[in-house]
């Protein structure tokens, strides 16, 4: 009797264990699914958004530093301060390209947590030189 | 055997001839007129800019050239300071740490003179093409190195002191010198003239091997006879017109010449263009006098210039050789008896 009622509970368990996991898979996965489908709103609501920064040299700040939205012509350059707001709201993944004359050019991808971009631009170091063609004739220095 | 030798060499020739006839099918004036259409733009969006220029262009080359055309139209040629930096480095040269300091404050003053005035010396062209051909996804190179003109003082020629640019089209390198091609100082006032010279737009690596000595040598794009610094030095003087003219300059491989009276000397050339022997002449300089003559003898067959020469007199003489009024090369003669 005892084994049998053990037989018949363990036979219960298994059918409860079977809807527990059934249940357990329902409750786990659904809100996954669940919750992907929110975050791909959210990404929408709450990730796209504003971007602003300030762009400087190993000294001051920079004015004039284009920032584009890699692949677009859409972007803006700093003010006297260096700050720049970005015109477009941007999502994760997005990538700015920061160029200035003189300074290697930077890219930056907007992380999940990218609101503000402190920026240092390093210079490109190379070395200025520069001979000019001519057009005059060629004198043999001479003795006499 | 003989057969695969041909065939070898065809194909070494064929890779030689990184230059702007392999691209003979394309014409550049849609993108020479929009290198014009933008002439008032500034410096201050290039990412703007290189669009400007590259987007209604389908081919490679044609982007580049736009750029190109644009920086050699726009960007002047700033002689003062050319002459400061240079008079600065040869003040420096023994000294690391003022050199250094010099380069480093003289480059922040030559991006800036480019930025506010457009004006600039050699790297400062060579930067700004390799900006905007990056920013339009081409492969471009700064070269730096010696370049050597008829006023160069090559006895003193220890720094590197040239710039110019190496550009990736169609998976080749090619060479190309915007800076010369921009213009050149007026002799008598050295002030900058604009006066664009597209010989040295895609020219024969060859030809610029001339005058232009890459500090890497990878840049000189020539698979064999690669000059040493010596036979750079003692090469014969070739001006911009030389690039307009010719395809390749063949003989002599060297500037300062002895021959006896009488003796011939010989002159070799590859033409770009189709010049009748009329057009040959000599300007002979003999230190007192000189005088425009025609060679010896001329010889024009199809694309092949030889030319022949022998003095009368004993003498130093500078031989100049014009192709009508462009001034092509310059050699000097000593003719003993």
């Amino acid at each position: 009797m005892k084994t049998q009622l053990t037989l018949t509970q363990r036979q219960a368990l298994k059918t409860l264990n079977f809807i527990g996991i059934m249940l357990f898979t329902l409750v786990v996965f659904n809100p996954v699914y669940g919750q992907t489908k929110t975050n791909s709103v959210s990404e929408v609501s709450v990730n796209e958004r504003t971007i602003k920064g300030i762009v400087s040299n190993e000294e001051k700040v920079l004015k004039d530093v284009n920032v584009r939205l890699k692949g677009t012509r859409v972007g803006t350059v700093t003010n006297e301060k260096g700050e720049f707001t970005f015109p477009k709201k941007l999502k994760t993944g997005d990538i700015l390209v920061f160029s200035y004359l003189g300074y290697e050019n930077q890219e930056i991808e907007i992380k999940k947590d990218t609101a503000f971009i402190k920026l240092v631009l390093t210079e490109d170091l190379i070395e200025m030189i520069g001979a000019l063609d001519s057009a005059k004739p060629y004198k043999s220095k001479r003795k006499n | 055997m003989k057969l695969l030798r041909f065939i070898l060499l065809f194909i070494i020739a064929f890779q030689a001839n990184a230059q702007i006839s392999d691209f003979k099918h394309i014409n550049f004036k849609k993108a020479d007129s929009i290198a014009l259409e933008y002439k008032n733009e500034g410096l201050h969006n290039l990412p703007e800019l290189s669009h400007k220029l590259t987007s209604q262009l389908n081919t490679e080359v044609e982007q580049f050239r736009a750029i190109y055309r644009w920086v050699c139209n726009n960007i002047a040629n700033d002689y003062n300071l050319y002459l400061k930096n240079k008079r600065k480095r040869k003040r420096f040269k023994n000294d690391s740490t003022k050199f250094k300091t010099w380069n480093n404050n003289f480059r922040k003053k030559l991006f800036n003179r480019l930025l506010k005035d457009q004006r600039t010396i050699c790297t400062g062209y060579a930067y700004l093409v390799r900006e905007l051909a990056k920013l339009a996804d081409l492969e471009c190179e700064i070269v730096q190195g010696y370049g050597r003109v008829s006023t160069t003082d090559i006895e003193n020629l220890d720094l590197p002191n040239h710039s110019w640019n190496a550009i990736k089209l169609n998976n080749k390198w090619y060479l190309c010198d915007p800076t010369w091609a921009s213009g050149i100082p007026d002799p008598e006032t050295n002030r900058f003239l604009f006066n664009y010279n597209d010989g040295f737009f895609l020219a024969n690596p060859k030809l610029f091997a001339v005058n232009h000595y890459p500090l890497e040598a990878k840049w000189w794009l020539l698979d064999e006879d690669i000059p040493t610094f010596e036979k750079f030095l003692a090469a014969p003087i070739i001006y911009g017109k030389a690039y307009k003219n010719l395809e390749l300059h063949i003989a002599p491989i060297q500037m300062h010449h002895t021959i006896k009276k009488h003796e011939t000397i010989t002159f070799k050339y590859q033409l770009s263009k189709t010049i009748k022997s009329e057009d040959i002449s000599l300007l002979i300089d003999n230190g007192f006098n000189n005088w425009t003559t025609k060679p010896k003898s001329t010889s024009i067959k199809k694309k092949s210039l030889i030319l022949e020469h022998q003095f009368k007199t004993i003498g130093f003489y500078d031989i100049h050789l014009y192709i009508g009024n462009d001034l092509i090369s310059t050699y000097t003669v000593k003719v003993k008896s």
